[in-house]
Parts: C-alpha cells; sequence; structure tokens
C-alpha cells in the first residue's frame, strides 16, 4: 500500500518535474530550474540555534542572544551563497561515447558560465550512478565525464542530470534533475559465440559461403571473456595489461575469407540472445581484418572491413527491430 | 576529480583543528588541567590518524577514554550540576568525537559541538576582549565547516577562511538587527549556576574580616549614572543589605529579610502593600539608573530610601531592593530614591522591636555592663549615640589588617585592640546599641564610588562598607556611621584617601590600573577604557533592559506588530542587497579589459601613424597589413599580436604589463 502510495508520488513528481523542466539540449541553472531545501546538517544548525536561544533566555545573557542572532544570519545568508554557488551555470552534454549495453560509457558535460565564479564541490550524477565531484576553478568553461550503465541496448536515455551542492556550509542542498535530451547509441551487450563447440553460421539458402571457424587452428580470431579452466597459455595478457579485463584467445582456422553475421545462425534464442550473439561475433571478428557482413530480417549489409562499415553494423545491431530510430544518428 | 564519498581531506581537517585549539584555548581558565592535556592527545591523535601512522582506536579503548573522562569529571566536580561540568562535559564529547569521524555527519556534530561550547563561553566572561576572541573563534569554526565542503586543492587550503570571513561579514547587519528587534522573554527555568560564585562582593553575612578582604579587590561592583548632579560623596550610601540576626560572632539575614514571604515584596508594577505607608517620603526623588555585574545574588543596591522605577526588582519590608532572579548576568535598573524621608516614625511593632533588640546571650559581658551602664546615666536615646560615636573618635584606628578576635568580638575590639574596619565599628556598634535598647541593625552595601568624567559613578569592591540604622522614638529609623567618625576621609572621599599606603589595599588586583591613579596619562587610559566598557555594559550586555524604550524611540511603538514589521521591511531590504551582491554573476576579470586597452593604445599608435585599423579587421589581419608596407616593423607586430591574441583568446594567463611594456617598446615612425 505504501510502496503504492510512493509510486504514485513519484510519478506525479515526474510529471511536474517534465513540465516545469522539459528537455533542453542546454540548462541554465537558475530560480527556475534549482531547488533548494535545508539538509539534515540544516535542521541540526536550526537546532544548535534554538539550543543557543534557550541558554541566552535562561540565563539572561545578551552575548549568548547576539551569538545566537549571529549564528541564525549565517543561516540566513548561507542560503544565498549556497544558492549562487550553482546558479547561473549552463550545462550541456558535448559528447556521448558508444557503449554496450551493461558496459560503463562516458558521457561528457560543458559547463560554461558566464563570468569568472570559483565554484566548489559540484557533483553530478544520473540516476543510479556513481556521482562525480568537480571544483570549477574560476575560468569560463569546464568539462566533467560522467559514467553512465545502459542496461538495454537501443537510442538510450539516461535519464535526468542530477546537479548538486551543499558548498559553503552544507546547511542546504541545492539540486537540480536536468534533461539533456541526452541519447546514447547502446550496441547490445557482446555475448560470445564461441562456445566449447564450435559455433558457425551455416548458410540455408545455398547462397554465400559457408564458413566454419574451428577452434585449434593456427589464426587467431578473436577474444572471449576468461572463463575458469581456460589455458592460462590463452589469456590475453596484453589487454590485461591494458586493465581491459581478463580474456581468453582463441585461434581457429577460417576457411573462407568472407563471413556472415546471420540473424538465422542462432536458431531458437530470441532477438536479444540473437543480437548479442552477433555483436560478439562481430567483437571477435574485427581484429582478423576479414570482410565481413551482416545478414539481419529485413536488411542487409554487403560485406567489407572498414570503420564506417563496422559502425553501420553495430548501430544495426543497436537499433534493430526497435521504433525509435533516431533519425539524427 | 575526486570522488564524494566522504572521507576528511587535509584542507578540513587542518580548520577543524585550528578551530579545535582556539576553543579549548578559550575554555582554559575554567577546564580541569587533564583536559587540556587530553585535548592535545586528541589533536595528535587525529592528525596521526590523517597521516595513516596510527590506528583509530578500538572501540575498548573509546568507551574506556569515555570512562576516564566521566570519572575525571566526578572526581573534579562531584555534582554534575553547573556551568563548569556541564561545560567540561561538552568538551570531553568534543574531543572524543574528533577521534571518532567516519562519516560526514561526525564532522557535523564536531563542529556544532565546537559553535555551541563557544557560545558558552559568554557565560563565563562578557568582556570586550572575550567577545572578541569569541567572535574570533566562531570565525575559525565557520572555516572549519566551510572545510569540510570547499575543495582539497592546494591552493584551497587559505579559502575557507575568507570565505567564512566573507559570509561573517555578511550576516552581521541581520545580526544586528535581530539582536535589536528580537524580544528577550526572560529566563524559563532556573538552570545551574556557575560553581565558582565565591567571586567578590558583599555576601549576606557580615563577620569580622570580611569586610576588609573587599578592601583588596578593584573589581568592578556596579555603575550609576544620574539624571541630575551626582550627590555628594559623603551621601552615596548603597544600601544593600540588612543584617539584624547576631549569634555572637556574625551577622546575618532575619527570616524577616529572606524574602520568602510575598507580602515583604513589593514588586513594580504591584499595588502598594499596606506597609508602605509607613514610608514617608519628602521632596524631590533623585532618579539614577545602575548597572550592576552579575553577582549571582538577588539583592541589589540603591540610595535611600528608594522605589523600583523598572521591571523586576521589587521593594522588601526593610526598604531594600531585590531582583525577582539572581544575578545571572550584568542587570540594569533604574531607581527613584527620596534622600528626605522617615521610615515608620510611627512605632515600631513588637515583633519587629523583638527582631532588632536580639542579641545572644553569652557574649560580650564587658560590653553588655557597659551599655547598661551608660543608659542608666543617659535617658536620651540620641545622647547616649554621640558619647558612643565619642568613645569611637578619641582611641581607635581605622585599618585595614586588624588583628584576629577571639570569641568576645565586640569586647575585645572596644576594650583592647581598638583597631578595626567598617565591619568592627557597624558590628560593636549596633551590639552597643541593642544592649542599650535601642532597636538597631546592621546595613551592608558600598559607600561612595569613583565619579568618571563622562558623568557616572563607577563603585568597586573596595567601596565596599557597613553602617548602622538604629530606629528613634518619633524619627523612625536613622542611619549612624561609626566609621564615618573615626575616619572621615573614607566616607567623603574614597578608601584609598585613607588606606591607600597600606600593603593590603587592592592586594588581589595587582596590575589594575586604579593602584595608578596618581600617574595622569595612565590614569586617563583607565578613565577611556572604563568608559567603553561601561557603555558596552549598558548598550550590549543590558540591551534586555533597555530594549523597551528603545523600540519605542526607534519605532514609535513597540508593538509585536510593528517589530514583525520592521523585522521583514529592514530585513528583506537587507536580503535583497545582498542577493544581488552574492547572486550577480561576477564580472569578468580585469586583466582580460586591461588587455584590450593596450592593445586599443597599439592600435592608436599605428593609426598615427598612417595606419588606421579597418572596421571588422582582426588583430593578426591588422598586423599583417601594416606589417606588408612596413616591413621592419613585421617581426615586433606579429609577435605583439601573437602575445595578445594567446593571452585574450588562448587561456593563457593574461600578463597585461608585459604586453603593455612591448607595445611601449615598438616605435613606429610616421611613414614617408
Amino acid at each position: 500500500m505504501i510502496s503504492r502510495f510512493r509510486q504514485f508520488f513519484q510519478q506525479l513528481y515526474a510529471r511536474w518535474l517534465g513540465h516545469r523542466l522539459p528537455p533542453a539540449r542546454q540548462v541554465q541553472l537558475n530560480t527556475r530550474s534549482l531547488f533548494i531545501f535545508p539538509s539534515k546538517a540544516g535542521f541540526s544548525f536550526v537546532l544548535l540555534v534554538v539550543l543557543c536561544w534557550l541558554v541566552a533566555t535562561n540565563y539572561e545573557n545578551n552575548l549568548v542572544f547576539g551569538i545566537t542572532c549571529l549564528l541564525t544570519a549565517i543561516f540566513v545568508v548561507a542560503i544565498l551563497h549556497s544558492f549562487a554557488n550553482l546558479s547561473g551555470l549552463n550545462i550541456s552534454c558535448s559528447r556521448v561515447s558508444s557503449g554496450h549495453a551493461g558496459h560503463p560509457l562516458t558521457i561528457e558535460l560543458v559547463l560554461h558560465q558566464s563570468g569568472k565564479r570559483l565554484r566548489e564541490n559540484l557533483i553530478f550524477a544520473f540516476d543510479g550512478h556513481e556521482p562525480v565531484a568537480i571544483d570549477i576553478a574560476a575560468t569560463e568553461e569546464a568539462r566533467v565525464k560522467l559514467g553512465f550503465v545502459p542496461a538495454s541496448r537501443g537510442l538510450i536515455d539516461p535519464g535526468r542530470l542530477c546537479v548538486e551542492s551543499l558548498y559553503p556550509l552544507g546547511l542546504f542542498r541545492v539540486w537540480t534533475q536536468i534533461d539533456l535530451n541526452i541519447r546514447c547509441l547502446v550496441y547490445p551487450s557482446p555475448q560470445t559465440a564461441l562456445n566449447r563447440r564450435t559455433t558457425a553460421s551455416p548458410m540455408d539458402g545455398g547462397e554465400g559461403l559457408i564458413v566454419q571457424i574451428l577452434e585449434g587452428g593456427e589464426d587467431f580470431i578473436g577474444l572471449s571473456d576468461y572463463r575458469p579452466g581456460d589455458s592460462p597459455k590463452r589469456i590475453a595478457w596484453k589487454q590485461f595489461a591494458r586493465e581491459q579485463g581478463l580474456y581468453t584467445k582463441h585461434y581457429g582456422s577460417a576457411q573462407d575469407e568472407r563471413l556472415w553475421l546471420d540473424w538465422d545462425a542462432f536458431p531458437g534464442l530470441d532477438t536479444e540472445a540473437r543480437l548479442s550473439r552477433l555483436c560478439g561475433l562481430l567483437l571477435s571478428i574485427v581484429p582478423l581484418d576479414i570482410p565481413y557482413g551482416l545478414k539481419l530480417p529485413g536488411l542487409t549489409i554487403a560485406p567489407n572491413t572498414t570503420d564506417s562499415h563496422r559502425l553501420q553494423v553495430l548501430r544495426e545491431l543497436a537499433l534493430f527491430g526497435l521504433p525509435d530510430r533516431g533519425g539524427e544518428w | 576529480m575526486t570522488s564524494p564519498v566522504w572521507k576528511i581531506h587535509r584542507n578540513g581537517l587542518f580548520w577543524l583543528l585550528v578551530a579545535f585549539a582556539a576553543v579549548i584555548v578559550l575554555h582554559a581558565d575554567h577546564l580541569p588541567s587533564w583536559i587540556l592535556l587530553a585535548a592535545l592527545v586528541a589533536t595528535i591523535w587525529r592528525i596521526q590518524l590523517y597521516r595513516s601512522a596510527w590506528r583509530p582506536p578500538s572501540r575498548l579503548i573509546k568507551t574506556g577514554l569515555l570512562g576516564l573522562c566521566l570519572a575525571g569529571l566526578v572526581v573534579e566536580y562531584g555534582s554534575p550540576v553547573g556551568l563548569e561540568p556541564m561545560v567540561a562535559l561538552l568538551v570531553s564529547a568534543y574531543l572524543l568525537k574528533l577521534l571518532e569521524m567516519h562519516h560526514r555527519r561526525d564532522a557535523y556534530l564536531v563542529v556544532f559541538l565546537a559553535f555551541f561550547i563557544t557560545a558558552l563561553d559568554a557565560l563565563f566572561d562578557q568582556s570586550i576582549g572575550n567577545t572578541l576572541y569569541i567572535i574570533g573563534c566562531l570565525l575559525l569554526v565557520l572555516a572549519a565547516l566551510l572545510g569540510l565542503h570547499g575543495s582539497d586543492a592546494d591552493d584551497g587550503q587559505l579559502r575557507p577562511f575568507g570565505k567564512a570571513m566573507a559570509i561573517m561579514v555578511q550576516a552581521l547587519p541581520l545580526m544586528l538587527l535581530l539582536f535589536i528587534l528580537m524580544p528577550r522573554l526572560g529566563a524559563l527555568w532556573s538552570v545551574p549556576m556557575q560553581q565558582q560564585s565565591a567571586k567578590t562582593g558583599v555576601t549576606d553575612t557580615m563577620s569580622p574580616g570580611d569586610f576588609s578582604r573587599l578592601g583588596r579587590s578593584g573589581e568592578l561592583a556596579f555603575r550609576v549614572s544620574f539624571e541630575g548632579a551626582i550627590p555628594a560623596q559623603q551621601n552615596l550610601y548603597w544600601r544593600g543589605l540588612v543584617l539584624a540576626e547576631f549569634d555572637g560572632r556574625t551577622w546575618s539575614r532575619s527570616p524577616l529579610s529572606r524574602f520568602q514571604d510575598s507580602s515583604l515584596v513589593q514588586w513594580y508594577g504591584d499595588p502598594p502593600k499596606s506597609w508602605d505607608q509607613r514610608i514617608e517620603r519628602k521632596g524631590e526623588p533623585l532618579t539614577f539608573s545602575v548597572v550592576i555585574e552579575p553577582t549571582q545574588q538577588r539583592w541589589l543596591y540603591a540610595l535611600d530610601t528608594p522605589k523600583p522605577d523598572s521591571e523586576g526588582v521589587g521593594l522588601t519590608r526593610d526598604y531594600r531592593l531585590i531582583s525577582a532572579y539572581p544575578l545571572r548576568s550584568k542587570k540594569q535598573y533604574r531607581v527613584n530614591s527620596w534622600p528626605e524621608h522617615r521610615l515608620e516614625a510611627q512605632g515600631l511593632s513588637s515583633q519587629h522591636r523583638a527582631v532588632y533588640l536580639q542579641l545572644p546571650e553569652e557574649f560580650n559581658p564587658r560590653t553588655r555592663e557597659l551599655a547598661s551602664r551608660w543608659r542608666k546615666t543617659v535617658s536620651d536615646d540620641r545622647e547616649l549615640v554621640s558619647r558612643v560615636l565619642t568613645l569611637y573618635n578619641s582611641e581607635f584606628v581605622y585599618t585595614l589588617q586588624p588583628p584576629q578576635l577571639g570569641t568576645h568580638s565586640v569586647d575585645e575590639f572596644l576594650f583592647d585592640s581598638q583597631r578595626g574596619f567598617c565591619e568592627h565599628f557597624a558590628g560593636s556598634f549596633v551590639f552597643f546599641m541593642r544592649a542599650a535598647g535601642i532597636p538597631a541593625r546592621v546595613v551592608a552595601g558600598y559607600q561612595g564610588g569613583e565619579r568618571h568624567p563622562d558623568d557616572y559613578l563607577v563603585v568597586r569592591q573596595y567601596d565596599a562598607h557597613a553602617w548602622a540604622e538604629i530606629w528613634l522614638e518619633g524619627r523612625g529609623w536613622v542611619r549612624v556611621d561609626p566609621t564615618a567618625v573615626v575616619a572621615p576621609q573614607r566616607i567623603e572621599q574614597d578608601l584609598q584617601s585613607v588606606l591607600g599606603s597600606e600593603t593590603d589595599f587592592l592586594a588581589d588586583s595587582p596590575v589594575s590600573l586604579v593602584r595608578f591613579r596618581h600617574i595622569g596619562w595612565l590614569n586617563q587610559l583607565r578613565l577611556q577604557i572604563e568608559s567603553l566598557n561601561y557603555n558596552w555594559a549598558l548598550w550590549v550586555l543590558g540591551y534586555d533592559q533597555i530594549q523597551t524604550a528603545f523600540l519605542r524611540n526607534l519605532l514609535g511603538d513597540n508593538s509585536p506588530w510593528r517589530i514583525a514589521l520592521a523585522l521583514t521591511g529592514v530585513g528583506g531590504g537587507l536580503l535583497l542587497l545582498l542577493g544581488f551582491w552574492v547572486l550577480l554573476p561576477r564580472r569578468r576579470e580585469r586583466s582580460r579589459d586591461l588587455l584590450d586597452r593596450e592593445f586599443l593604445r597599439l592600435c592608436q599608435k599605428l593609426e598615427k601613424a598612417g595606419f588606421p585599423r579597418q572596421v571588422g579587421e582582426g588583430p593578426r589581419d591588422y598586423a599583417r597589413r601594416v606589417a606588408e608596407s612596413r616591413p621592419e616593423l613585421a617581426r615586433d607586430l606579429v609577435e605583439v599580436t601573437r602575445m595578445y591574441e594567446t593571452m585574450r583568446y588562448a587561456g593563457e594567463t593574461p600578463d597585461a604589463q608585459t604586453l603593455a611594456r612591448t607595445i611601449r617598446t615598438l616605435r613606429v615612425n610616421r611613414s614617408g
């Protein structure tokens, strides 16, 4: 019951927020977009003031009364300073890296101000993600890189960006939740198609070429996630040294120089599983520098090896079957 | 980029420790020494924690430390009730918490404790100097709070202090407004007092030696400003206490004089009690305001015969003034006094007569014997009084260092030592009168005071005095001061004029400036400091007493509506101004404008040489164009333009001076 209520109010809040702060490429933080409220420490400070007032009153001590007034005045002045720390900042998104579902990608924001104010300890985060704190020195422009882990493929909206500041006294939390209209192109989560048994992409129409990738050949054909039991000789130490993770190298022999990433190669699997495997296959093929093509229902991309070809294939995998194909991408 | 996961950083810790040290030093004079030592250990431990050199105290050690502190406090103070134990407890909590900061909220607790402990110091010392120190401490604690939220940049070490200063200065106008307008409620419940109430001052008992001890102190007792001229020195008898009960050695208050019975006190604003008719007030009253130092007691001082003119002040049955609450801080009150008066001239009730004739049987037989002998020969009371005074006048010596007296103190004083201070004279005189059947009582208070050039009176502890009052048939209570007979200068001038050469005078105030009254410039300085302190006491420390009148003058009316209106009006205005100041974007730094100015100077130079800059021509194109016709300038022009462009647009640190120097050295001769 309570969770239902909470859900209801969260929806109400989201709707109100969408109305008040509609998506925009660039948002200026001002009285419209910023919210301010005493933090927990702020309420404790009020308690402190009340305590001082009680001492002043009961001891009839004007000096303590004066200190109480000073603390009260500091509390009030802190509102302005807290607000000033965020107010007047323009935020826009400058670059979004592409990535795979379930893997972090980077969103770079540009912070721009029309003056030279020193802003300290601004905290940026996408909902549910690790916050990043930065100071903006007295320059007009600063950049901040935020991590974002998309849950699924497609043109993903990372949600509202939360910008928050407790500076200078921590008595007030100033925050905003803005929608910068960011769309991240998220490729399917790569799942290795190279299981213990050799995976192939048999063709059923007879046209095209049957490719068999056989384990145990001479040629390097790709990487897969390390699994316990894989031979240490096969561990991709180079990648590991670059801190890219632990992978196992796979060797095989390609019998044909052209390769099709074929939707129909994985009968019995659902759409996402197929796309994940195609994507994994793609990633393991790319280092081989052999031409590869893509076959999806209603779409065929001729084999090629260029970078733009790769991106196009990835893009098709990312957006396959989704209604919103994001014309601008 | 730093991780937002909280860990106190160097800049934060630095200010936290600076504030900690300042707060501990602030309270050092009333904290037990072991707490100071513990604070030092806590500081070192905290620094070592930051450096990861030491481990944080384990739960066992923390519990142990807490227990140790509590045990120390119990040993030190015994009872937990009282101001000092409370502060000591808070300070122990403060220093233990310093070792236990795992979350930001722990750090908040440390900072808020620091604020509170700092504020409490104002209960101990309200002098101007201490107030300035308290403000300094608040500033440091504020910087510590700022440090918790600021950056950890190396150049940011001093930044929290600067920002704290800015916030404090901006808060001051609002603080003043609140201080002036916020109503004071008066004590809501009774609170523990300072335990060190063994402060100097007149107490409610009088034994031989009590007043001579006060003669050793130059501390301030109270200040008085008269509306009109200050009366003559010998009329300034500041009546405080009536001591009617004698146990053979000590004079103390009679039950009648302990204000337990509300019918015996007539508070300001109350309808007159029945005994009010027993006071005959004649002539014009003197009106004066007294600002009294905190005594932790309820009695107040006034000239005879007073009538209170301030809230919370009452007149007692024995015609003294008392306060509704013990004086925890300085208090100001206004009094009307009628120097011409008759008290109880109609007669004394038998109950009162018994109180004022009470004497313990077993003491001072020689005095009693002499009194009854004289009583037989002299029937007139007045004549008896003058005969006793003559006795004093003939043989007795007024001194701050009287010899010790034994069981029959009055006998020994009157017949043997004959050396004494005011309490000896007053006590023995009242004893003699009672023995002779005349109702009499000892009155304790102050006599005289120093006239400040700013036209007010400063009464110090060494002005403490005791005298007698006797009741005469048909005349009522009459003041008799036996000291005046022995040492008339004491009454006409002051104690210093009589006993200034005695080593005991001001012995407890060795550096008191009063001591150096005879040195002109030093005396001037002393009087100026005194005046500053007086105004401080009057306008700041005693503001609650004058607030009503002050607001009435300021606002025309002190109704809650007016106050609320003034508060929101002026406060809102102040905040609006401040808002503009704080929120408006900072202008571009001047250095950039300076660069432009230098570049324009170059343009002017070139224009004079016949190369005006064209509309919309960028610096680089302009330089190139000029260089084409004046190749000898090409190198310098390119250099200057490059310098200007990199400083102006490429984010290089602007250095207008270097640019100016380079442009100045550029020699451009008129072409052709």
